[in-house]
């Protein structure tokens, strides 16, 4: 990069400017006739008084055998049952999403290395579609231990860039003679905020009336046309005491990831990375006392891919 | 006028060639249908030898529609090939005679043909659903229509995404009377994008993973690059950046399809196969460009010699001279060109984008290639394309509209006033915006950008043409002023890719009702930050392309209808029936962008639901 004038408040004042341009137009532009006060095609139509209207100067191109007051009533119908339909706009697709397949590696000696996957997919319309995401781990050194959650939601599209999900959790985890599992009611606001945050925000009651918020956010960084930089947040939140699931009321854990990856192809990228966890407030004194670590780091490296 | 010798040597040649064509299109039936590809290697036939057929002749033609592995570009590929080539064959017509063709559906799925351009019964329009039921499997549909028109145009499928795996051709109309384009030999160029992907498949990508085929977009290693190419500071590009991230907008979103899938093709050859027309220095050539692309906007030049423009989606224009035109998907242009000397001169034909070309050679004998021009940079959107403009700009835009501005608003309901025809309103802004979640509506204000030719293009140094320069050659009939208009949002969510008009998808629509002999007009409001052509079937639409006299401004079958833009159409309500309105980018088309009219006695009849 050069060192051409790179003044980061420059950038500040800029967005400052801007702000203070947008008004400034606006006041302007406040003279312009809207489009709010025109007319669409339905409105003109409907307040077109009926007039006799002038006999066209063309000759029409009728369809042989028909006359014009037959192609009339057709033209005023819908089109005839044996008639396709002449595009398929409200087609339903579907789309699955491993944004994380990795293994993690801690740098710590007391945690276990372990298998870490987050995936979602969709299936249906336009705006309307069911919804499913996947996240979990599994460790395999020693006994096999695993945990997962699965929501499964209905989704839809509320705003160009918002869908409004609402659906169930399933919980569950698993270890050598232990099963354990819960259910959730949720909703969840998934979407891309300004400034091109993806955001996944959840909002969960247990079966046991627990509430817990989760928030996801992440962000492309695009080093180079197949070279992507992908920071991460994630923040759990519990709004109770939860002594089973070894949580405090108030924040409960924070997680930075950072992936690099590399697009071989849209659909396949392998990465490498970090995460940094770290439990916080009364969650992360409970972890303390039970002779955890609050604060995990590990190195990641798996791939992303879609289908 | 015409050469008559040289004429008559391609029609020789091209009967031949459709003998030869015929042949091997019986060959390929007597062979089993599902070869296995090696087999089918050795008699591959490259795309883009294709012949001429004369539709108004006596009998009439046949058309064959069948799949065909054809070497595209030199690699293997599954078409649709019409008369077992891509493109499909040039058909002639003669201005005046009845229209015969016989097309036989040798596809396994239902197909139809749609004479783009033409004026005809609506039952011949070829559009499955709206004209008819298409052409079912195996089965054979015959178009008989009367010719009323002349000028270059098309055809292609209306059926599915079929028109991507090479669905279309030339179609030219001869005029009864005297041509008043004076030319020695003419050359058809059809440009066109293939991919070897399913197109389906391409759709879904498109839905599912937005911006899938840019590889253009802004990165950390392009910032020097823009900075050089701007001329801008680190913070100006960062701060740029900034904006564009704010708004969940890329401005180098040019094309949704790019050379990331596309191999770019003029008359169905590839950049590298070099496609050559021959042409002696001192004839008059008349090029017949036609845009048969699915998704690609090309911008044709020449380098070293100017083109002159003699004719517009078929109608002839007063012949305006100019060195690069941007084509719309869909659009034609026929140019007059003149070799001063022996050269080779290349026929240039840029994507928009920047992501590849297609290109030819205009020399007088075969095997002279010219040198080939520097592609240059990819163009990015800019403030202008969401209505936004500096102060000076803004000013000029007032001043023009004032005076259409006062007589707009009032007289849109009343059955007698009649709408302004020249100094129309210049600009208007964007109201809340209420398309819901299938709209992103970028556009602050809509204004008159006949002027612009277009993102990445202008600044080159030499000419090109815009809207604002097209004239008709002769006043048309029935240019009354029109006496009722509407506005017609074009809408989008490329985030979804979701495309319609006013927030809605065909699906979700009703039909737009037009009065049958009344004169209307149609203000296009682009609130997407892509262009969009528009084109209407059955009728003409007269662009307000800012002519003094109301009389001169041209008639188009598809309109380009650029980010931020306000397009306003006039159009003469003369044929009853029902008709396809549509952006002619196939995949917007299949994503919704797409209404069906209906031309009726009357409006009081009440809205007709577009399904069955």
């Amino acid at each position: 990069m050069s060192s051409r004038n790179y003044r980061p408040w420059n950038i500040v004042v800029f967005l400052m400017l801007l702000t203070f341009a947008v008004p400034a137009r606006a006041q302007k532009e406040s003279d312009l006739p809207s489009t709010a006060d025109r007319l669409l095609h339905g409105e003109s139509a409907a307040q077109h008084d009926e007039s006799p209207t002038p006999a066209p100067e063309i000759e029409p191109a009728i369809p042989e055998g028909m006359t014009l007051e037959e192609v009339f009533d057709f033209a005023e119908s819908p089109p005839p049952s044996d008639f396709p339909e002449p595009l398929s706009d409200d087609k339903r697709y579907a789309f699955m999403l491993f944004e994380q397949l990795e293994y993690r590696v801690a740098t710590d000696d007391e945690t276990a290395d372990h298998l870490g996957w987050e995936a979602q997919g969709w299936i249906g319309g336009d705006f309307n579609k069911f919804w499913w995401k996947n996240e979990g781990e599994a460790v395999f050194d020693g006994p096999d231990e695993w945990e997962m959650e699965t929501d499964l939601l209905y989704s839809r599209l509320i705003t160009p860039f918002w869908d409004f999900q609402v659906g169930v959790q399933y919980a569950n985890d698993w270890r050598k003679d232990d099963y354990e599992d819960r259910w959730s009611g949720m909703i969840a606001l998934q979407g891309l905020a300004p400034y091109n945050f993806e955001l996944d925000n959840s909002l969960y009651i247990s079966e046991d009336g627990d509430v817990t918020v989760a928030i996801e956010a992440e962000y492309d960084l695009r080093i180079t046309q197949r070279l992507v930089l992908q920071p991460r947040v994630g923040m759990g939140f519990a709004f109770q005491d939860i002594p089973e699931r070894s949580l405090g009321g108030g924040m409960t854990d924070v997680t930075l990831d950072m992936r690099m990856r590399y697009e071989i192809k849209r659909e396949f990228a392998p990465y490498f990375g970090l995460r940094s966890q770290f439990l916080v407030g009364e969650t992360g004194n409970i972890a303390e006392a039970g002779g955890e670590d609050s604060e995990k780091l590990f190195f990641l490296a798996g791939f992303r891919f879609a289908f | 006028m015409k050469d008559d010798i040289m004429y008559s040597k391609t029609k020789t040649l091209s009967r031949r060639q459709f003998l030869f064509t015929t042949g091997l299109v019986f060959t390929g039936m007597l062979l089993p249908p599902f070869r296995p590809i090696w087999a089918a290697q050795p008699a591959a036939k490259s795309t883009g030898e294709f012949g001429e057929l004369n539709a108004t002749d006596p009998g009439g033609i046949d058309l064959y529609l069948e799949h065909k592995d054809l070497l595209i570009g030199g690699k293997p590929g599954r078409a649709i090939a019409i008369n077992g080539s891509i493109p499909g064959p040039v058909i002639r017509m003669q201005e005046g005679k009845e229209a015969l063709i016989r097309v036989h559906n040798r596809l396994d799925e239902s197909s139809s043909i749609h004479w783009h351009g033409i004026l005809l019964p609506f039952n011949m329009d070829g559009v499955p659903g709206i004209s008819f039921p298409g052409i079912p499997a195996g089965e054979t549909f015959t178009y008989r229509y009367p010719i009323r028109q002349n000028g270059t145009y098309w055809y292609h499928s209306h059926t599915g995404l079929q028109e991507q795996l090479g669905h279309y051709g030339q179609l030219i109309v001869e005029p009864a009377e005297a041509d008043p384009v004076g030319y020695d030999v003419e050359h058809s160029i059809v440009l066109s994008d293939w991919t070897f992907e399913n197109p389906h498949s391409v759709l879904r990508k498109l839905k599912t993973m937005e911006g899938y085929y840019n590889f253009q977009r802004p990165t950390l290693a392009n910032i020097d690059d823009q900075m050089k190419a701007t001329g801008m500071s680190l913070s100006e590009v960062l701060g740029k950046r900034l904006a564009w991230d704010r708004m969940r907008m890329d401005p180098t979103d040019i094309a949704d399809i790019t050379g990331a899938t596309y191999t770019y093709l003029m008359n169905g050859k590839a950049a590298h196969e070099n496609p050559t027309f021959i042409a002696k220095p001192g004839q008059r050539v008349r090029l017949r460009i036609v845009n048969a692309s699915t998704m690609t906007f090309y911008d044709v030049r020449i380098p070293g010699l100017p083109m002159t423009v003699v004719q517009a989606d078929g109608q002839n224009i007063k012949p305006v001279e100019t060195d690069e035109f941007r084509i719309g998907v869909a659009e034609t242009y026929d140019v007059i060109v003149t070799l001063p000397d022996s050269r080779a001169y290349t026929l240039f034909a840029e994507t928009m984008d920047r992501s590849g070309y297609a290109r030819g050679t205009l020399a007088p004998r075969q095997g002279m290639p010219a040198e080939l021009p520097e592609q240059r940079r990819r163009p990015m959107l800019t403030m202008a394309d969401m209505g936004m403009m500096m102060h000076g700009e803004m000013e000029d835009m007032d001043g023009e509209g004032h005076e259409g501005m006062n007589q707009v608003m009032p007289s849109h309901a009343s059955g007698d006033g009649q709408l302004p025809t020249t100094n129309l309103i210049g600009r208007i802004k964007h109201g809340p915006d209420q398309h819901g979640p299938a709209s992103i509506t970028m556009a602050q204000t809509a204004y008159r950008r006949l002027d612009y030719p277009g993102a990445g293009l202008g600044d080159d140094g030499w000419r090109v043409l815009t809207y604002s320069q097209l004239r008709v050659l002769e006043e048309p009939p029935d240019r009354r002023p029109p006496t009722r208009q509407f506005d017609l949002h074009l809408t989008g969510n490329m985030h979804k890719y979701i495309w319609g008009f006013d927030g809605k998808k065909w699906s979700q629509s009703d039909m737009i009702r037009f009065q049958y002999g009344e004169r209307l007009r149609i203000n296009m409001i682009n609130d997407t930050m892509m262009s969009h052509p528009i084109h209407l079937h059955g009728m003409w639409m007269d662009l307000y392309a800012g002519a003094e006299h109301y009389g001169d401004n041209p008639r188009k079958h598809t309109v380009n209808v650029q980010p931020s833009e306000l397009l306003t159409v006039d159009i003469s309500a003369d044929a009853p029936g029902q008709w396809a309105f549509h952006c002619h980018l196939l995949y917007h088309m299949e994503a919704g962008m797409f209404r069906t009219v209906a031309v009726v006695r009357s409006l009081e009849g009440g809205l007709i639901n577009v399904k069955s």
